[in-house]
């Protein structure tokens, strides 16, 4: 408890704390003296690049340290990359930044204007993409987001954001031509009750809007019964599975997050649902959701994702990426995280091999006219200026089956064929 | 028909959770007049411990409970030792017991980040995914038992406090500190002892939250919320006002979903606590066995 | 007996002498991190001036005060969008509808200590799911994103400085006015100072409308400064938690320690934070446990005893 001390006190307290904070500033303007810019000649290629080390999104965050670590081991083993007719190695400087809007975008700040990195790979997840990018666009520094996969990042007209993800939307879309088809061939009732449950992001905001644009254009084939959002990081999701068990539909389309989709689906098992057709959007396959679902649990799930190990089938790049990952991670099989994380660094180099030179413009241009082959479904990688420069590449379905995660579309790289309706169902 | 026997079953199984995180709350209030900020903290720590002996030693999580009742009333003990009683009672203390207790749980959360990583976890048991049908309803069976331990503490506690010594001297020290000196009550004594208890309660409820929820070191704010709510609903310190409020507040949240879009929904435990603060301060079960 | 000025003269020079520094700081080559750092500081100094007026001057800590802080910084974002006002006038609004959501909290100010401190996280995070639902104001989820202006981005620096200077002499003068005084009364004893005809409705009502403008004024400069705004983040509980830290680090009650404590916030935040992210919580926690039990007045009163103790035994004024 502390009540007012006599006048004349507290007047000789109050330019004691005004001298403390004079000299508190004098500190602070010492310690933020300038660094010297590094003169003359480079030695190396600053990248630099934040990830959500710790906090909510923390395995993921590493899972796309991987493959960059992995990417930038291959190149600088090459040598490096060829400026201005040397070649230089590559500096990748990875902060943490704690799954916190304002912390990703300080960091980026800090890496641009006292770090002085020359370009930008984006952080995972798109809140934080969304922010932090507003920070590269006003430096006018080349930023190449591989986490981040909503379109509401892409469509604002900015000149300097790059996406590596396809957008989700395209994700809601390509779930339903799967269900489409299955509805023809007679495995779904004709028209199927959907549920649509998205958490309230734009990354679940875009799935909805997928699914939504093709249930419209399908005359009649498919109802959106249930149609409700969620809160990102939730628990206690039993409100709503209720409202989707009271609605009887046929069809259950989820977009979460992985913590989300393991807290969620383990509610849904609880509460003795089940669909014909059952999806949590992008998640699904992945190995700490099945560890901790029960493998059971998580069959006939369909999910949507940017990448597959299974592509290695087909397409040679990803053969590559998927050998070399396992020899420098003992083994492991990498997802798609490590995938997007490992292209994005190749593209971004590619860009800059391409231009000859550390010019952030420069660079810019070549990564907006960038079409290089890719280890990503499709084949090809490269940022289509009217989609506000974010990758369109196509997406594969997989569903969990008593063995494995087959590929089951599209047509052209499935490797085994879907089942619908789900016969964990009585 | 079906959906509100769905609607009426969540209800009560959310209320013999919430009654359980409420408990330790409501003692520790109700006997110290300190809020315990901790208490988020505290459920998250003994959800952490669930999971450690799950985990790594394969003890079932619901055996594991004697276990956390232990740490629990350690962790307790020591936090009183080493920090509440330093601490200014009464009106003045309020600010200073509040944001040490908050400062409390920071430094739980960061140690839990540190042990564990901010990844999310839950106890999956090999029956956890089996549920009973319960007039026309799907019960999870680690929901039962939640419920049913929930009902033994409430039983528990208030033999505890009614039917030994121990318990008598400590709703006495609730009623009057000084005439507990005054008749060779040692107060300090049964003050540690109830911050003790009160802790090792919270612990318990973090293991059976762990059983039905999946959670991470930054989990506990809303259980503390909630805790909240229903100790202020069922009266400051009344231990049967606590599973009735339990009730009141679980059937508030489940049933919301019928006017309110299911997003909205986790904004009603927010605003029922602050309605009831503005409107009943004293609580809507007016009767206080401790105080 | 005189009356004491408002602000000491050699309070004022000082004072002056800072804010010149700091104004014409920019001039010696800083790199913009460091201007861009300094910005967002000063706003984070405002912020946590204004909830002391509250947390410290009257003793009713707030866990809430992120929502008057998305208000203002919705509305503000809102003008600048739909309206094309000009920013500062935007920020105004921006301060104003804080203020009066600030007011709507008036049943809540009956209540005191935990009970008040417990309502304001209700508040506070009702509000945060009411607006991040609330799409067509806020955007949902998706947020709203300004126009990027590099130019106005660097004057913002003397933006923010100037609100967290006039931030800064209101504290001062507050805390030294009989307004500040009769707030201290209410801190010490509400039925005390109802006594001696001290409304604590009103005088509540009052700060704590001023303390949500201003903060409300810092939402839209840290709007502005970003360039976007969210509604998850900026009304989140980290965000309420973040005043409650500043304040009590640099000194609750104390006219200017929030300041300090604000600037220690900033500079543990993305120095420290960089290289140990794993351990800021437990470093805030364990300074907050130590703060209660050693020295109430923060870093602010830590630093007076010391420079009390390096002055040797002259007849200093104790800490009352």
């Amino acid at each position: 408890m502390h009540v007012a001390p006599p006048v004349n006190a507290m007047s000789y307290r109050s330019s004691r704390s005004c001298h403390l904070l004079l000299a508190l500033v004098a500190l602070g303007a010492v310690a933020c003296k300038p660094k010297s810019k590094p003169g003359g000649e480079r030695t190396e290629i600053l990248i630099g690049g934040t990830l959500p080390l710790t906090g909510s999104e923390a395995r993921i965050g590493g899972f796309y340290k991987e493959g960059y670590d992995l990417a930038l081991d291959e190149i600088n083993q090459a040598g490096g990359v060829e400026v201005g007719g040397k070649k230089l190695p590559i500096k990748l400087t990875v902060l943490d930044d704690t799954t916190n809007q304002d912390t990703a975008a300080s960091l980026a700040d800090k890496l641009i204007n006292s770090d002085k990195v020359d370009f930008l790979l984006g952080t995972y997840s798109t809140a934080l993409v969304q922010r932090q990018s507003t920070v590269a666009e006003q430096n006018k520094v080349p930023y190449l987001s591989g986490g981040g996969a909503a379109t509401a990042i892409y469509q604002r007209g900015y000149k300097w954001i790059f996406g590596a993800l396809a957008p989700v939307e395209l994700l809601g879309t390509t779930l339903m031509t799967w269900i489409d088809e299955q509805q023809k061939a007679g495995k779904l009732p004709k028209p199927a009750k959907i549920a649509v449950l998205w958490e309230n992001t734009s990354h679940g905001k875009d799935f909805r809007k997928g699914i939504s644009d093709f249930v419209a254009k399908s005359g009649g084939g498919y109802e959106i019964t249930v149609d409700e959002s969620f809160e990102l990081n939730g628990k206690d999701y039993s409100a709503l599975l209720g409202k989707v068990k009271a609605a009887g539909t046929d069809i259950f389309l989820a977009d979460a997050h992985l913590p989300d989709y393991i807290t969620m689906h383990r509610q849904y098992v609880d509460a003795g649902l089940c669909h014909k057709v059952v999806s949590y959007g992008a998640r699904g396959s992945e190995k700490a959701a099945i560890e901790a679902l029960g493998k059971d649990n998580t069959e006939y799930v369909l999910s949507g994702t940017w990448w597959s190990p299974l592509l290695a089938n087909t397409n040679p790049l990803a053969k590559k990426f998927v050998e070399a990952f396992k020899a420098r991670y003992s083994g492991r099989t990498p997802e798609w995280f490590q995938a997007l994380g490992y292209e994005s660094v190749r593209a971004l180099v590619e860009a800059i091999h391409q231009a000859g030179s550390l010019d952030r413009e420069a660079v810019r241009a070549k990564l907006a006219g960038l079409k290089m082959e890719s280890l990503v479904p499709g084949g090809t990688l490269d940022f289509p200026q009217d989609k506000g420069y974010q990758v369109q590449a196509p997406f594969v379905v997989q569903q969990n089956t008593p063995d494995g995660a087959p590929i089951i579309y599209p047509q052209s790289i499935a490797t085994a064929a879907g089942i619908a309706p789900n016969p964990r169902c009585k | 028909m079906a959906r509100l026997a769905d609607l009426v079953v969540s209800a009560v199984l959310l209320a013999g959770l919430y009654a359980t995180m409420a408990y330790g709350l409501g003692l520790i209030y109700g006997v110290l007049r300190v809020v315990n900020l901790a208490h988020g903290g505290v459920i998250m720590a003994g959800a952490y411990v669930g999971w450690v002996l799950f985990d790594r030693f394969g003890v079932d999580p619901y055996l594991a409970i004697p276990v956390v009742l232990v740490l629990g009333f350690a962790l307790g003990v020591a936090m009183y030792r080493v920090l509440i009683r330093r601490l200014p009672r009464g009106a003045s203390g309020g600010p200073a017991s509040l944001l040490l207790l908050f400062g409390v749980w920071l430094v739980l959360r960061n140690i839990a980040y540190l042990l564990f990583t901010g990844n999310d976890r839950s106890i999956r048991t090999a029956y956890s995914s089996s549920s009973l049908a319960i007039a026309g309803t799907h019960v999870p069976v680690t929901r039962l038992i939640v419920l049913a331990i929930g009902l033994v503490i409430a039983v528990g506690l208030h033999l505890l406090l009614h039917r030994t010594l121990v318990g008598r001297a400590i709703r006495a020290a609730a009623q009057n500190a000084d005439s507990c000196t005054l008749v060779g009550i040692d107060v300090e004594r049964i003050y540690r002892l109830t911050f003790g208890i009160g802790t090792a309660l919270a612990g318990v409820a973090g293991v059976l939250l762990a059983t039905v929820f999946s959670f991470n070191p930054a989990s506990g704010s809303s259980e503390l919320l909630k805790s909240f709510v229903v100790v202020v609903l069922g009266g400051l310190g009344s231990m049967s006002g606590v599973v009735l409020a339990a009730l009141v507040v679980a059937a508030a949240e489940v049933f919301a979903v019928l006017i309110l879009p299911s997003y909205l929904t986790s904004a009603v435990g927010f605003l029922l606590l602050v309605l009831v603060l503005v409107l009943r301060p004293g609580g809507l079960f007016g009767h206080r066995v401790l105080a | 007996m005189t009356v004491p000025p408002l602000i000491p003269r050699g309070m004022a020079r000082v004072f002056l002498a800072v804010c010149v520094v700091l104004a014409v700081l920019p001039a010696l080559d800083l790199s913009l991190y460091t201007h861009n750092l300094l910005t967002r500081a000063y706003i984070l100094i405002a912020a946590a001036l204004a909830w002391n007026w509250m947390g410290g001057f009257v003793g009713q800590i707030s866990f809430g005060h992120a929502a008057m802080f998305g208000v203002g910084g919705f509305v503000a974002a809102r003008g600048m969008l739909d309206l094309h006002l000009p920013p500062q006038l935007c920020w105004l609004g921006g301060a104003v509808a804080a203020g009066v959501f600030a007011l709507g909290a008036h049943p809540l100010l009956r209540l005191r200590g935990p009970y008040f401190s417990i309502a304001t996280i209700g508040v506070g995070e009702a509000s945060r799911v009411v607006f991040t639902y609330w799409e067509k104001f806020t955007g949902g989820a998706t947020g709203l994103s300004l126009p990027i202006d590099a130019d106005f981005q660097y004057q913002l620096y003397w933006w923010t400085l100037g609100v967290a200077a006039v931030v800064a002499a209101a504290s001062v003068v507050i805390r030294r006015s009989s307004f500040g005084l009769r707030l201290l009364a209410i801190k010490a004893d509400v039925e005390a100072a109802a006594d001696v005809g001290i409304s604590a409705t009103l005088y509540q009502d009052l700060i704590f409308m001023l303390s949500g403008a201003v903060v409300g004024l810092c939402g839209g400069l840290s709007a502005s400064y970003a360039s976007f705004i969210e509604p998850s983040d900026t009304f989140g509980f980290e965000r309420s938690i973040a005043f409650v830290l500043m304040a009590v680090i640099g000194g609750t009650g104390t006219a200017l320690g929030p300041a300090l404590g604000a600037a220690v916030f900033v500079l543990v935040d993305t120095s420290l934070l960089a290289s140990y992210p794993e351990l800021h919580l437990g470093l805030y926690g364990v300074l907050l446990i130590n703060i209660m039990l050693f020295e109430p007045l923060g870093l602010l009163g830590l630093g007076q005893r010391v420079l009390r103790l390096a002055r040797g035994p002259k007849p200093a004024p104790r800490r009352a």
